[in-house]
């Protein structure tokens, strides 16, 4: 579980993939990058997300793909949407947490086991997305390489337990550390999955209901709210 | 720390289910096999245990000879259970993960898992077909809500079918 806590952090550390012609060279000292990126988060007030998942098991031929939305809104707010190939809709705030099922075309709240390990969860989302990037040097040794192009950022966890599970994150961001882009999350066995972001709205105003826990409105109307309609 | 937190209290459920049985399922007739013989197959499932409610994502492929393969994972893509099925029936449990464990991988996956791709083969098959994509498995433990999402005809890589070294279940 520890390991969806990280992959959340870092899906809201705003970050930008950018063609990468260079080789990237490794950053000596961090810390500045990291402080700059928390500043650069801490004036974010809601975002909007579209993302393309992809799962690459050496099993499989071709990555198993995945699609949705999240969005995050001040003060406490997340909703993790998959679109495609099903339909699914996870809510939270700081006190509580909801998801949904799309059941013959109607939306079916579930009776969620454990929701306040879903709910621990998310609230970690969203205080990584207000800029609280303190807790990740406790859990991981972080890395930064660059070129003219591109950032990496690569977050392995201290850990062995979570290693066993989790070999490495990289988080691929332009220079500016603008907008997120995409999470590479690596495991032993060398399986990895690919969260790429496509689209984003910084600081929109959502409709009342997007992250309703008991009717959530629909995410169409949600995108041509934001000015994101397909 | 989460994640035992997790199977404590996924354990607990499990265990509860064994003494407070659920009336007896029904075994109905095998189910028409929607899908190709060769492909894979992308499943949601809903799980329920004790009236509390799990999702988790299958996919499954199939090959001509009768081999299965199962990925199952949970709703940010990492693996719970990696199960083969050989065309003679035998299960080889390849990976499994917290919360689960082998042998309810062995006992109730693998037989859900033939159940809905090979259900002739299966004394016991607790399968209602709601349509060729919704089926439920109602087992005195758990009811699983399965819906294929995705299927994707095809012949699989030969290899995801060969059972490991040592060719012990």
């Amino acid at each position: 579980m520890k390991k969806l806590v990280v992959v959340f952090w870092l899906m809201f550390t705003g970050i930008l993939l950018a063609a990468d012609g260079d080789v990237l060279q490794p950053v000596a000292n961090p810390q500045p990058i990291l402080q700059n990126l928390q500043q650069e988060m801490s004036s974010l007030k809601s975002v909007y997300l579209d993302f393309t998942q992809e799962r690459q098991l050496k099993l499989f031929s071709a990555p198993l793909r995945s699609e949705g939305v999240m969005l995050i809104n001040e003060p406490d707010q997340i909703r993790w949407e998959t679109t495609a190939p099903f339909q699914s809709i996870l809510l939270a705030s700081h006190k509580s947490v909801a998801q949904f099922e799309q059941n013959d075309g109607k939306w079916e709240k579930l009776k969620l086991g454990f929701p306040q390990m879903l709910r621990r969860v998310m609230d970690q989302m969203v205080l990584m997305n207000q800029g609280k990037l303190d807790a990740l040097t406790g859990d991981f040794t972080i890395t930064v390489a660059t070129n003219h192009n591109l950032a990496v950022m690569t977050l392995v966890p201290k850990d062995e337990n979570i290693r066993a599970i989790l070999s490495s994150l990289e988080v691929r961001m332009p220079p500016d550390f603008s907008a997120t882009r995409e999470v590479v999350m690596h495991e032993p066995g060398g399986d990895l999955t690919r969260i790429v972001f496509t689209r984003e709205r910084r600081n929109v105003v959502f409709p009342a209901a997007t992250f309703d826990q008991t009717k959530p409105l629909e995410i169409a109307v949600v995108r041509a709210a934001v000015g994101d309609a397909p | 720390m989460h994640r035992n937190f997790f199977i404590l209290l996924l354990v607990g459920f499990l265990a509860g289910c064994a003494t407070n049985e659920l009336p007896p399922t029904v075994n109905l007739p095998p189910s028409p096999q929607p899908f190709p013989v060769d492909a894979l197959v992308t499943q949601r499932a809903v799980l329920t245990v004790r009236g509390r409610q799990f999702t988790m994502n299958g996919y499954v492929a199939r090959s001509a000879t009768g081999g299965l393969r199962l990925i199952m994972t949970e709703n940010f893509g990492g693996v719970l259970a990696d199960v083969l099925v050989k065309p003679d029936g035998r299960v080889f449990v390849l990976q499994v993960k917290p919360p689960f464990r082998k042998a309810w991988v062995e006992r109730f996956v693998a037989a859900d898992l033939k159940c809905v791709f090979a259900g002739a083969t299966e004394a016991d098959c607790p399968v209602r077909v709601l349509s060729p994509t919704h089926f439920v498995i109602k087992r005195r433990q758990y009811e699983l809500d399965l819906r294929t999402v995705e299927v994707k005809p095809g012949v699989q890589p030969p290899e995801m079918f060969e059972e490991p070294q040592g060719g012990k279940p």
